[in-house]
């Protein structure tokens, strides 16, 4: 039945309200409709024709009996194809509006890139985050839109052109946001996230792509904030944690026979002086203070001072230590809290104690310090989520064993600053080896 | 005499006054300032034998109170730095300081980093 058919077409035509019919398919009238609302008019009047001219023409007769039928059933049939294409016509104007019109409110800034790689269309929203007088300011090629707008990844490296959102949506992919920076025509920086997807063409094959520029700047500068704010209140924190520590101590001079208790408090700031020094170092590292210094060192020797430091306190864990030459050129303390990060959580998740096994080796140019532990591994299904900040892979199990949650995603920070990696073996019930490398320093100092 | 004289600049009373305290349980003199620009006024009335200074603080704060210094009397004391910040160590290179303690210290830190910087300039203080 026609009318089903109609009605099935605009359904997947706006294919928001499947099955419930809205003003589009009441006007736009599929092709199939079109034709056979044509072909009964047309019917119909070759069926009545003759009656209906005997009533208006009784006279007329032969030739020009039939010149009258004939003129009489274009004209009837020429009124009736333009109300249909109109009709439809006007639906598909009222359809492109309305798609225009969502397209024009939607917060993120959308481009049209076309298969010759130029930028064809964008949205309002487009023009405000770019700052430019006018969508046109926007349109031409690619390349020349990247660098008038100074495109460039999050760490401010430029984009290649065949790295650029459009050309590998043009190449069938599906971009993921990433995160990129752009100037303004104004020249303020604006930070942006950039996804982009293939138009298929009726081959199949992309015939346009496009670019979605999100602005991120709100939720960067609110990040930003937040770090501030950390960063400030760890510091806080430490002038009073030095103020009890330094009269316990002066107690304890004076009155040694409250010792023990004066102990207890002093190891307990020292805890929580860790806790806030592991806050103040996450968060530093993202503001990136700019003081660390690199310097030229051995992974080996620094492994074996850090391993030398752990040892007392974690007397259940014999740390062992196979240690290689192996020179490198970075910050040194920052290095050291990777691996003291890496041998806490080995201590922290053997909670039956049992052996934590240091190496530092050089594999293709790599030093590469590791960490093995035989404790309480990771389920595979958190093995994802371990490098996010704030996110502990044991929390709401009984296996929780404290922390903030930051060790991993600082670790894993510091080591790729310095053009390294961070990854790891686990599996549950067996234990974990997590890994570092860092790139070799050359001969020269 | 302006050997043994340890000038204290902290913000925080509680810390300012428990510092003095221990320095001078061990003989030194010390002279305190909440500030960099008390502290300034301090070294122009007397030269100290060195200085224990705070980073952060309101007022003039560390970095403010070392430039200054370092323009009026080049190096004529030595100066530890003492900071809450994440690297004490970087923080003292930063203003060419001879040494760093980092909040929250040990006593005892505190007393030999005074002594060992006062040896070298003057006889040791009566303990």
């Amino acid at each position: 039945v026609p009318g089903d058919r109609s009605k099935r077409e605009g359904a997947s035509a706006s294919s928001s309200r499947p099955g419930a019919p809205s003003r589009e398919h009441a006007l736009a009238w599929p092709p199939f409709r079109i034709a056979l609302t044509y072909a009964v008019v047309a019917v119909v009047w070759i069926a009545c024709s003759d009656v209906v001219l005997g009533v208006i023409a009784p006279g007329a007769k032969g030739v020009v009996l039939s010149i009258g039928k004939g003129t009489a059933f274009v004209v009837v049939t020429a009124l009736l194809l333009y109300a249909l294409v109109s009709r439809r016509e006007r639906a598909l104007r009222a359809i492109a509006d309305e798609v225009r019109s969502t397209i024009e409110s939607i917060g993120d800034g959308i481009l049209l890139v076309d298969a010759g790689r130029r930028v064809v269309d964008a949205n309002r929203a487009a023009v405000q985050l770019l700052g430019v007088e006018s969508r046109e300011a926007l349109f031409g090629p690619v390349v020349s839109f990247a660098s008038r707008f100074a495109l460039r990844s999050a760490d401010g490296a430029p984009i290649a052109p065949d790295q650029l959102a459009s050309y590998r949506a043009l190449a069938g992919a599906q971009v993921v946001p990433y995160d990129g920076i752009a100037r303004r025509a104004d020249g303020r920086d604006v930070f942006v996230s950039i996804s982009a997807a293939p138009v298929a063409g009726p081959d199949g094959r992309p015939r346009a792509a496009v670019t979605i520029l999100r602005d991120v700047s709100a939720a960067r500068r609110l990040d930003e904030l937040r770090d501030e704010f950390l960063s400030t209140a760890a510091h806080e924190f430490k002038t009073p944690l030095a103020v009890v520590k330094a009269y316990a101590q002066l107690l304890q001079k004076r009155d040694p026979s409250e010792a023990d208790a004066l102990v207890v408090i002093q190891r307990q700031v020292d805890r929580l002086n860790r806790l806030v020094q592991h806050l103040l170092d996450t968060t530093r590292l993202r503001l990136d203070d700019g003081v660390h210094r690199r310097e030229r060192f051995d992974l080996g020797e620094l492994a074996s001072a850090v391993v030398e430091r752990m040892r007392p306190s974690s007397p259940a864990h014999p740390i062992g230590l196979s240690a290689a030459p192996a020179p490198v050129l970075a910050e040194r303390e920052r290095i050291a809290r990777a691996m003291t990060s890496l041998l806490d959580n080995a201590v922290r998740f053997s909670p039956g104690g049992g052996p934590v096994e240091a190496r530092v080796e050089v594999r293709e140019r790599e030093a590469v310090f590791s960490v093995e532990d035989h404790g309480l591994g990771i389920a595979p299904e958190r093995q994802a989520r371990i490098f996010e900040r704030y996110y502990r892979a044991h929390a709401g199990t009984p296996l929780d064993y404290g922390g903030l949650g930051l060790g991993l995603d600082m670790s894993r920070e510091i080591v790729q600053r310095h053009g390294g990696r961070m990854w790891f073996e686990s599996e549950q019930g067996r234990g974990s080896t997590f890994h570092f490398s860092l790139p070799l320093a050359g001969e020269a100092p | 005499v302006t050997r043994g004289d340890v000038l204290v600049v902290e913000d925080d009373p509680d810390l300012l006054a428990l510092v003095q305290m221990i320095l001078e349980d061990v003989g030194f003199h010390v002279r305190t300032a909440r500030e960099g620009a008390a502290a300034l006024e301090r070294v122009a009335e007397l030269m100290p034998g060195v200085i224990l200074l705070d980073m952060r603080m309101p007022g003039m704060n560390g970095w403010e109170f070392a430039r200054e210094f370092r323009a009026r009397w080049g190096r004529a004391c030595p100066i530890v730095v003492v900071t809450a910040a994440e690297n004490a160590r970087d923080r003292a290179a930063e203003i060419g300081a001879d040494d760093w303690l980092s909040k929250p210290f040990d006593l005892a830190d505190v007393v030999a980093a005074v002594e060992r910087l006062l040896r070298g300039t003057a006889a040791s203080p009566a303990p």
